[in-house]
């Protein structure tokens, strides 16, 4: 693993070059956020004093300000409010069509609008009205140092994606 | 100490665009432009600091670029010396904070100084960069909040939900184009037409080319100082920074404070909070600089700035409100679309913009203006930043 022009960093990981979260329990306290996606759940916190659930999940109640949360799961399908494709020009980090939707998870749900990606979908297929379900992937693991041993930390995350493909 | 009003009353710019010129260079630039427009007076005077940067840490691999500035622009702060940023609205919120110094007494002139070098080696860094500008956990992996994406969204919405069209959009760009036309210090110095904005490639549908301000290497300055000492150093009129606000309820996809994205509610707070602040409200204002980053930006302001009424910004804008003789004639030296836009730097622009309006020298005169009006929106829509200026103190 070259780093182009900078020698010295062969081999090396720099956390500020990466888009993706670090979601080892060793470095923040939401992780089981991330061990929930592993097993498919779309999770977040609940505050156990005054029932506000909030998205994204946090270690205090942005109402109350308790700290004693709960992990709560959140509707897995919604409906295509709104949604931009860029087909062209797509930056660094992402395939063409890059697509974002604004979602509607429902009323019965405590996070009622959802911005995210959709994934698994050809330009020009997605339509306002379509239904769309959470999906989890694989994104690259990253090496973590644990003692004089450097370990692979193994990492997933979310989008969501047409219900009909 | 008697109650202090502060003043704005220098402002200057490097040139902007794509420059073969470091951070450090055009912020020299804007500092030597920004003393020219005061003559007789000495950066050694400056007894404070604000850098307003966005992306020093990333694209220049500067973090606490304060007393670099300062060291290289001859400054010696002595009352403060300090970064601020807020992506876009890094320069208002520079102003805001030098208002507050100043009228307190912790600093008596103070520059605040902005700017960005985007412009890399290799051109992928600055957009892989943006993701580090957004909420880096949620969004960035999923690049919500990337502007053009992001600003399609807002558009397709507000022409679903109050028949926006096209040509409306278009309209915007036409008006601030042909303003930048004669800013020699503008990334460019086009003049525009409808025929050429609504033939422009697609960027996301539905913005094309000349929806979109570019990437802009770029600097700006001024100087904040108290009104005694404002008439001291300057004989030209006197331009109060009356108030203003910078409001946050959200970021980014957690907690849209609006019920779809073309309601920007958190500025129309910023606007009541502002109006509140100044003491005159939205028909008062005889001029603007609003945050046109998109023509749609620009449409949606108008309305949430109380310019017009909800859902009329495209209606609005295509009569020719924001043209000279229009009602509220809108970012008269360009604008982001065709000054581009240096984030840090931004805000300082407009407020030169605003400056010269009320001293009656901008290029693009409003004739009479007495009271200006600065809008940033900031951080992928997550903050709105507003600075209102007048001929006159608040009283
Ligand atoms: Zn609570």
């Amino acid at each position: 693993m070259a780093v182009s022009g900078i020698p010295l960093l062969d081999d090396k990981y720099p956390v500020t070059m990466d888009m993706w979260p670090v979601e080892d329990e060793q470095f923040n306290r939401i992780y089981q956020f991330y061990d929930n996606l592993k097993e498919g759940k779309f999770t977040t916190t609940k505050c156990k004093s005054c029932g506000y659930v909030s998205w994204p999940p946090r270690v205090l109640c942005p109402e109350c300000y308790a700290e004693e949360l709960e992990w709560t799961e959140l509707p897995k399908r919604g409906k295509v409010l709104t949604f931009s494709e860029e087909v062209r020009g797509v930056p660094l980090g992402f395939e063409s069509p890059l697509i974002h939707a604004w979602i509607d998870l429902g009323q019965k749900s405590p996070i009622k609008k959802f911005l995210s990606r959709i994934i698994n979908c050809p330009a020009g297929k997605l339509k306002e009205g379509d239904e769309v379900q959470f999906v989890v992937f694989d994104i690259p693991a990253h090496p973590k140092e644990v003692k004089r041993e450097t370990v692979m930390s193994e990492r997933v995350f979310f989008a969501f994606e047409p219900v009909e493909k | 100490m008697a109650q202090r009003n502060a003043c704005l009353i220098a402002g200057g710019m490097s040139k902007w665009g794509v420059r073969s010129a470091s951070l450090v260079d055009v912020s020299q630039e804007a500092a030597k432009a920004c003393l020219d427009d005061i003559p007789g007076f000495s950066h050694k005077d400056i007894d404070g600091f604000l850098y307003a940067t966005s992306f020093a840490g990333r694209c220049s691999f500067q973090t606490n670029p304060a007393p670099v500035m300062a060291e290289r622009m001859g400054l010696r702060p002595t009352s403060i010396c300090a970064r601020v940023d807020v992506l876009c609205a890094g320069g208002s919120a520079g102003i805001l904070l030098a208002k507050g110094l100043i009228e307190s007494g912790m600093a008596d002139i103070v520059m605040v100084a902005g700017g960005e070098k985007l412009y890399t080696p290799q051109k992928w860094e600055v957009f892989y960069s943006e993701l580090a500008s957004i909420d880096h956990d949620w969004d960035a992996p999923n690049g919500l909040g990337l502007p053009p994406p992001f600003f399609a969204l807002v558009a397709t919405e507000h022409m679903k939900q109050y028949g926006t069209t096209k040509e409306q959009l278009a309209k915007v760009s036409v008006v601030n184009y042909n303003f930048g036309a004669d800013n020699p210090k503008a990334q460019f110095q086009k003049k525009l037409t409808m025929e050429e904005a609504l033939e422009a490639p697609s960027v996301v549908t539905p913005l094309t080319l000349y929806d979109c301000c570019p990437i802009t290497d770029g600097a700006a300055a001024v100087i904040v100082t108290y009104e005694e000492k404002a008439k001291e150093l300057s004989d030209r009129p006197l331009v109060y920074i009356r108030g203003g606000s910078q409001v946050s309820l959200h970021s980014v996809s957690a907690n849209w404070p609006g019920e779809h994205l073309a309601d920007w509610a958190h500025l129309k707070v910023a606007a009541q909070k502002a109006y509140e602040k100044a003491k005159v409200g939205p028909d008062d204002i005889d001029v603007a600089e609003t945050h046109d980053c998109f023509t749609i930006s620009e449409v949606v302001e108008v309305e949430e700035l109380g310019f017009c009424k909800k859902g009329e910004g495209g209606p609005f804008v295509e009569a020719g409100n924001t043209d000279i003789g229009g009602k509220v004639p809108i970012n008269t030296d360009g604008g982001l679309l065709s000054c581009g836009h240096p984030f840090g730097a931004t805000g300082l622009r407009q407020g030169i913009e605003m400056m010269k309006q009320l001293q009656g020298r901008a290029t693009h005169q409003v004739e009479g203006a007495a009271t200006a009006l600065q809008h940033n929106l900031s951080g992928l829509n997550v903050e709105h930043t507003i600075v209102i200026y007048g001929r006159e103190p608040v009283k």
